[in-house]
């Protein structure tokens, strides 16, 4: 176990106060998380809590009703003043700083893996071909796909998906990488493969947000968790912490029921 | 444009329909004898209606129409604009309505006709009786798309001066040296005509289902 | 019979030529819808319902023209509208109008049909805008469209037939040509009909072709 200590205390995200509803439905109900630079903080709750939103919301692939997203500093979806909306090519710009990786992969299936990666340095960041290209294999090196580089996703199994999905988003040299549920849609024996390689960037000092329900990978890799219940985060804390004596009610109750 | 012209257009509009209809009626039992030649496989005429299939769906309108038209005579039969039309349209889209009944029959329920036979049902009886009344309603709602396109198609038979709805608008637009409101008003009839087959086929479709299996 | 077919093959370089001509207003005509119908396909995705609604309204009204109707329309119209046309380019132009209809609504249809997710995931990585359409959408899209363009496409090659009527030189232009000349309609049309099955066969040869490249994405 390497836990970094929170030294580093330079902010790479700092979410104030999100609000979000669907409808009548309050799905964010005044949500506030910080991660600092290197550290990774899983995000854990029952379905429909609200998690995806608030990943989504990060990206501003879901505009939040109130409160603001800051990235490095910079507020993400709204001009500096915070009272006017960003271009959707000003938004796309800083979209491109996150990394996210999703829980069906949702890979370009036209693309071939490498291809995959990329895609975006390549046309989004205007980043030049032959140095992204390399980056890139050796990317699926890391990840252990090297072999898969000219191969079409629908060739793979999930884990492999799930890892080139992991790679896509590592090409990209985010400030911050999402992870919604990676490994919610792979078989049970495929998650190892997927989780090993999360741990080891976590390790490598990646700066990372991450929804799971694997408490394993919680346990052993985050440097924080966070529960929400209802659109609210009703505890968080270091693992340990959490895991061992639960401040509130309503975490026991959670623990008692995912953790068996 | 005179209320004459305006009737003129809506005569032609008249022939449209007619000589359509005509060729449906044709074309539809046509295209089912050749589905029934090409499912039974009969020997010889199985491959000669699988050709007659192909080559007539990559033949124009216009072309086709030209040559019934002009190539009939050459061997001694006599054919006026009207029935080289309707031949035309016919041939056409029993082309097409082939591939409709046939997907009807290749999804019809192999174990009904098993059933059938088991009775002692003859070959002819079994279609009758039981393949042909639940065939149909599969085939209705492909039938009337047919229809819709072939309506749209009819106009190729104004190559060989068949006073057909765009025929008499471009007549009367040479006669009062203006084309286009007589143009568009048989523009306008002919979305009219093509909206009432656009109905009925949303109407067979809600009945008998979608597509030609279902 | 048989001297009918000897004087069309002596005539062959007529036919050659409306076969050309054919080709090339297939080939333009059919490029050029699938350019304009992929745009309309942009609008009739709009997030805007009015726009979404009234693009859509067109592009049904257009299908449910004759083509024929469109020619005359075009051939007609637009000298009215002070643009002079060669029967040619009023043919070009009508097949490529006509289509773009078609075309939009395949388009949309197989796009609606994608699952939104990879567009998502684009949108995640800083795409927006052209090069969403251009790199992500449209080539999933066309990777789906292949047997559906291939069928438009054989359409098209028939529809040029109907500009005989508007004297635009193209293969059925040229057996009437020879036809009229020489008097051997049988021969002429036949040798026309088979010219454009063979067209046809070309065309499902190469979305068979195209399939192939597809189907290792699948
Ligand atoms: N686009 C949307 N439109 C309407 N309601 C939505 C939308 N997205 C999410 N919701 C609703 O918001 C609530 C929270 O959804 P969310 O996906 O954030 O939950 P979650 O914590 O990620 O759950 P899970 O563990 O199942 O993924 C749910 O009630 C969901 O139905
Ligand atoms: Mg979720």
């Amino acid at each position: 176990m390497a836990k970094k200590p929170a030294e580093t205390s330079e902010t790479v995200l700092d979410i104030r106060g999100l609000t979000k509803s669907f409808g009548s439905n309050l799905v964010l109900d005044g949500v506030s998380l910080t991660v600092a630079k290197g550290r990774t903080v899983c995000v854990l709750g029952p379905s429909g809590s609200g998690k995806s939103t608030l990943l989504r919301c990060v990206n501003w692939l879901e505009k939040p009703d109130q409160g603001a997203v800051y990235l490095s500093g910079r507020r993400i979806g709204m001009r500096e003043g915070g009272s006017i909306p960003m271009s959707s090519s000003e938004l796309a710009r800083e979209r491109a700083r996150i990394g996210m990786v999703f829980q069906h992969f949702n890979l370009w299936p036209h693309l071939t893996v490498i291809q995959n990666l990329a895609e975006a340095p390549i046309h989004v960041q205007k980043r030049n071909r032959d140095e992204v290209m390399a980056e890139a294999a050796a990317l699926l090196d890391r990840v252990g796909l090297a072999a898969k580089k000219d191969d079409f996703p629908s060739r793979l199994s999930g884990g492999q998906k799930q890892r080139v999905g992991i790679a896509r988003a590592l090409a990209m040299k985010p400030e911050l990488l999402l992870f919604d549920e990676p490994t919610s849609a792979l078989d049970p024996e495929l998650v190892g493969e997927v989780v090993a390689v999360m741990k080891t960037l976590a390790e490598s000092g990646s700066t990372m947000l991450v929804v799971t329900h694997e408490m394993g990978f919680a346990r052993e890799t985050a440097d924080e968790v966070v529960l929400m219940d209802g659109g609210r985060i009703v505890e968080s804390g270091e693992p340990s912490a959490f895991f061992k004596k639960p401040k509130t009610e309503r975490a026991r109750q959670f623990l008692q029921r995912y953790v068996s | 444009m005179t209320a004459n012209a305006f009737l003129s257009l809506l005569q032609g509009a008249g022939v449209t329909l007619i000589i359509s209809l005509s060729g449906i009626a044709i074309g539809v039992p046509l295209g089912l004898v050749l589905a029934l030649v090409r499912w039974r496989r009969i020997p010889g005429l199985s491959q000669v209606a699988a050709v007659y299939v192909s080559l007539l769906r990559s033949t124009p309108a216009v072309t086709l129409c030209l040559l019934i038209f002009f190539a009939v005579p050459t061997l001694g039969i006599e054919i006026g604009a009207w029935s080289a039309g309707i031949m035309t349209l016919a041939f056409v889209t029993a082309a097409f309505n082939c591939e409709v009944w046939r997907a009807g029959l290749l999804n019809f329920p192999h174990e009904q006709v098993e059933a059938a036979r088991a009775f002692g049902m003859t070959p002819l009886l079994r279609l009758r009786r039981i393949i042909f009344p639940q065939l149909w309603r599969a085939a209705l709602p492909g039938l009337v798309n047919e229809a819709t396109l072939l309506i749209k198609a009819s106009p190729a038979i104004a190559v060989i001066g068949v006073a057909e709805i765009t025929r008499a608008a471009t007549r009367i637009g040479a006669q009062t040296y203006e084309p286009l409101p007589p143009m568009l008003t048989a523009t306008g009839i002919y979305v009219a005509i093509i909206l009432v087959f656009v109905g009925l086929q949303r109407l067979t479709e809600r009945r008998y289902g979608r597509g030609a299996g279902a | 019979m048989m001297h009918g077919f000897d004087v069309v093959w002596e005539h062959s370089d007529r036919l050659l030529w409306g076969v050309l001509n054919t080709i090339a207003l297939s080939i333009v005509g059919a490029v050029l819808a699938v350019v304009f119908g992929a745009l309309v396909a942009i609008l009739l995705m709009s997030p805007n319902r009015l726009l979404r609604l009234s693009v859509q309204g067109l592009v049904d009204l257009m299908r449910c023209v004759p083509f024929l109707m469109l020619v005359y329309l075009v051939y007609y119209g637009l000298p009215h509208l002070g643009i002079d046309f060669d029967n040619w380019t009023a043919g070009l132009a009508a097949l490529a109008l006509y289509n773009t209809a078609y075309m939009a609504e395949i388009l949309r249809g197989i796009w609606s049909g994608l699952p939104r997710e990879t567009f998502e995931a684009a949108t995640a990585f800083g795409y927006h805008g052209p090069r969403l359409y251009t790199r992500i959408v449209f080539p999933q899209v066309f990777l789906a469209a292949g047997p559906m363009l291939g069928n438009q496409l054989i359409q098209i090659i028939k529809d040029t037939a109907f500009l005989t009527i508007i004297a635009v030189p193209e293969l059925t232009q040229a057996a009437s040509g020879i036809q009229a000349q020489y008097f051997v309609p049988f021969a002429a049309f036949i040798a026309a009909i088979l010219i454009y099955w063979a067209l046809c066969a070309i065309v499902e040869g190469g979305v068979a072709l195209i399939e192939k490249v597809a189907e290792a994405r699948r």
